[in-house]
């Protein structure tokens, strides 16, 4: 058998079995952690403590998606990539994730800034307002810049499909759309886990 | 020859969409990533304006309580967006249509695209636009 008659032999694992595994990982996990714990107590008494988890995990899942879609961003620029179908469908689900991350985050923004001497903006200018003003505004702002480079990098490969892969200044816009979605990704998703850290909303 | 063009020979399927008969002209290309960049660009400008600017900042709020669920509690911060998507989505809609059918020169592109985004980044340094806004 030849390397060729090899590669046709492959047949991809059905849409329905993917989810059947991602069901089972998920449901595992839930399992593990409700047996182990309350779920009052993974949350937090904090009112913002559901807008809180729904942006910590958009969040946490974009960094790990983006972090894959980095590597086949870097694979793209090359022009050695055998993933392409897997780069578009993580640069779309990348975008929903930003989506997903900016709107919880805009929920819990509403309890960040409350007019209460205890909310972590209050708390911030009152103690070390650096914080607030310089690093959190500028998370604020620059973890929207992920959302437009996303879509537009989706947009591209879903668009030109496969003729990407021979128009070398194509595969190089992509791959810096993702490769600046990441980054920013990385410093807002850094500044916002320090903010958390240190006052939590 | 690329590896890629290896397994394209062999027929292995490399991608979701099925790639259009004809070479797309690369103006969508261009448009695309052009659009976001304007879009942070105006995000940077309107967060300038209302550091600058009480009435215009009260403005921006305005906009964003017109549409965006929680505004009153987000603050001026539901108009920044609201006015970053609308230029965003508004913009890459008219250089679409406009650049559909035109072969750009993607790299010289893409160099505007990232001094744009550079720009952007820059303008929402807070020292940077506190210090702009005459603070």
């Amino acid at each position: 058998m030849n390397a060729s008659e090899h590669l046709e032999e492959r047949k991809e694992a059905s849409t329905a079995s993917l989810a059947l595994v991602v069901g089972i990982l998920i449901g595992s996990a839930l399992a593990f952690v409700l047996a182990t714990a309350p779920f009052s107590a993974l949350l937090g008494p904090s009112q913002a403590a559901v807008p809180a988890m729904f942006h910590g995990l958009a969040a946490f899942l974009y960094l790990f998606v983006g972090t894959i879609g980095l590597y086949l961003a870097w694979r793209l620029w090359t022009g050695r990539i055998r993933a392409f179908a897997d780069l578009q469908l993580l640069a779309t689900v990348s975008a929903t994730l930003s989506l997903l991350a900016i709107v919880f985050g805009n929920w819990l923004y509403i309890y960040y800034r409350a007019k209460d001497p205890a909310s972590p903006r209050s708390w911030f200018l009152a103690n070390v307002p650096v914080i607030h003003k310089i690093f959190f505004e500028f998370k604020e702002f620059i973890a929207l810049f992920t959302l437009p480079l996303t879509v537009a990098a989706a947009f591209i490969l879903w668009y030109y499909g496969a003729q990407v892969l021979d128009r070398k200044w194509m595969r190089y816009t992509v791959a810096v759309l993702l490769a600046l979605a990441f980054f920013y990704l990385v410093v807002a998703f850094g500044l916002g886990a320090a903010v958390t850290k240190l006052k939590p909303a | 020859m690329s590896a890629t063009a290896v397994e394209r020979d062999r027929g292995v399927e490399v991608a979701w969409s099925p790639s259009p008969e004809q070479p797309r002209e690369s103006g969508p290309a261009v448009a695309a990533p052009l659009a976001a960049a304007l879009g942070m660009i105006t995000l940077a400008v309107v967060n300038l304006g209302t550091a600058a600017s009480k009435a215009f900042n009260e403005w921006v709020h305005g906009i964003g309580k017109l549409w965006m669920p929680g505004a009153e509690g987000i603050g001026p911060y539901s108009g920044k967006q609201t006015l970053s998507l609308l230029v965003w989505i508004g913009t890459w809609i008219v250089l679409h249509g406009a650049l559909r059918n035109r072969d750009l020169n993607l790299g010289r592109w893409l160099i505007v695209f990232l001094v744009g985004i550079g720009i952007a980044t820059t303008l929402l340094w807070p020292p940077v636009f506190e210090y702009l806004a005459g603070h």
